[in-house]
């Protein structure tokens, strides 16, 4: 029987170290421990209720040992300030007044697109349209946003950390060597863009490597 | 808070209590059956045992056997069964040699069944 209990803690333990390790992207509204318990749980009182093989004492103890380790590890995060940034991570600022934070993002295993599309779901559509944009630490986005959106148009992705979007370049009428053209004109090369979306006035939103992000002007002929 | 706290505490205790109990009490069980083994094993090597003395054994273990059926999975359970079912079988038939293998291996069982859900390094992983 302490052998289910100890077997629980190892699995429980394992789950919890991979859940911190693969960021905020995985976890979604949940504490990452929280997160962890409702993969278990249903498993730990599944098998023995299905299984006559198996005395339903399994499931009970195992099911009562995630019990204590949730409780464990409630009270450590409430008392310990220093446990409670192991366990539950801490917010992470993305979006600063300079633009993309790249080491933020790629430390929470995202990547722009991810950044954009957590944007949209919370109702904004412009990378400046906030000032402030952070990952809490259950994966959930928040953002301290401008008075006025900068514009009501939908901007397209062409570069993703350094990656080009073809398809969002053919729908803007733009091609390879046409975006080179308007890299080169900033000196900068298509490896060292943390980001360039275009919305269909030409408002384009740039940010190099290491740089604030500018507000820039490039010329587009596709309609969306 | 408090009561969390309680509720975590009591849960623990009730835990540790258990696994003490189930450590000593399943040991208890397969000790008694081992034994009655022993005996049987003495008397099927010296041609004394008869079909009462299988039964006997069996009786026991088929009392045993409930009580452990809560704390150890049944398929190690009638693992034990059918190793005892085969013996008894043969001493009801009279052919003692083959019958002293059967108990040799309920005699292992019965030794290792304990130790397989004992804390150990072996078993965790």
């Amino acid at each position: 029987m302490a052998l289910v209990f100890i077997r629980t803690t190892i699995i429980f333990l394992t789950l919890l170290v991979v859940m911190r390790l693969m960021g905020k992207s995985q976890i979604g509204e949940m504490q990452p421990f929280e997160f962890v318990i409702t993969l278990l749980i249903a498993e730990l009182a599944c098998i023995p209720m299905a299984d006559s093989s198996v005395p339903l004492l399994y499931g009970i103890v195992a099911v009562i040992s995630i019990f204590i380790l949730h409780q464990i590890v409630w009270l450590a995060d409430l008392w310990f300030r220093p446990v409670k940034d192991v366990i539950c991570g801490k917010p992470s600022v993305v979006i600063n007044r300079g633009g993309i934070d790249v080491y933020q993002l790629k430390k929470n295993n995202l990547n722009v697109s991810d950044l954009i599309e957590s944007m949209r779901g919370a109702g904004y559509f412009n990378l400046d349209d906030v000032y402030y944009g952070l990952y809490e630490a259950n994966g959930s986005f928040s953002a301290l946003a401008k008075e006025e959106p900068v514009s009501s148009l939908l901007p397209l992705t062409l570069v993703d950390l350094g990656k080009a979007d073809k398809k969002n370049l053919s729908a803007c009428g733009l091609d390879g060597d046409g975006l080179n053209a308007f890299l080169k004109e900033r000196g900068a090369r298509l490896k060292d863009v943390v980001v360039l979306t275009v919305n269909s006035e030409g408002r384009a939103y740039f940010q190099k490597k290491g740089c604030n992000y500018e507000i820039l002007k490039l010329g587009v002929t596709g309609k969306w | 808070m408090v009561k969390s706290i309680i509720y975590t505490l009591a849960a623990t205790v009730l835990c540790i209590a258990l696994f003490v109990f189930t450590e000593f009490y399943v040991g208890k069980q397969f000790g008694d059956f081992s034994a009655a083994l022993e005996t049987l094993y003495d008397k099927v090597e010296n041609g004394d045992a008869n079909r009462e003395d299988g039964y006997a054994v069996r009786a026991l273990w088929e009392d045993r056997k409930k009580k452990l059926q809560t704390f150890l999975p049944h398929n190690d359970i009638s693992y034990v069964d059918y190793w005892l079912n085969e013996a008894c079988g043969l001493i009801y038939t009279g052919n003692y040699e083959l019958a002293l293998g059967k108990i040799e291996v309920l005699k292992a069982v019965a030794r290792s069944l304990p130790a397989a859900y004992g804390i150990s390094l072996e078993n965790i992983f």
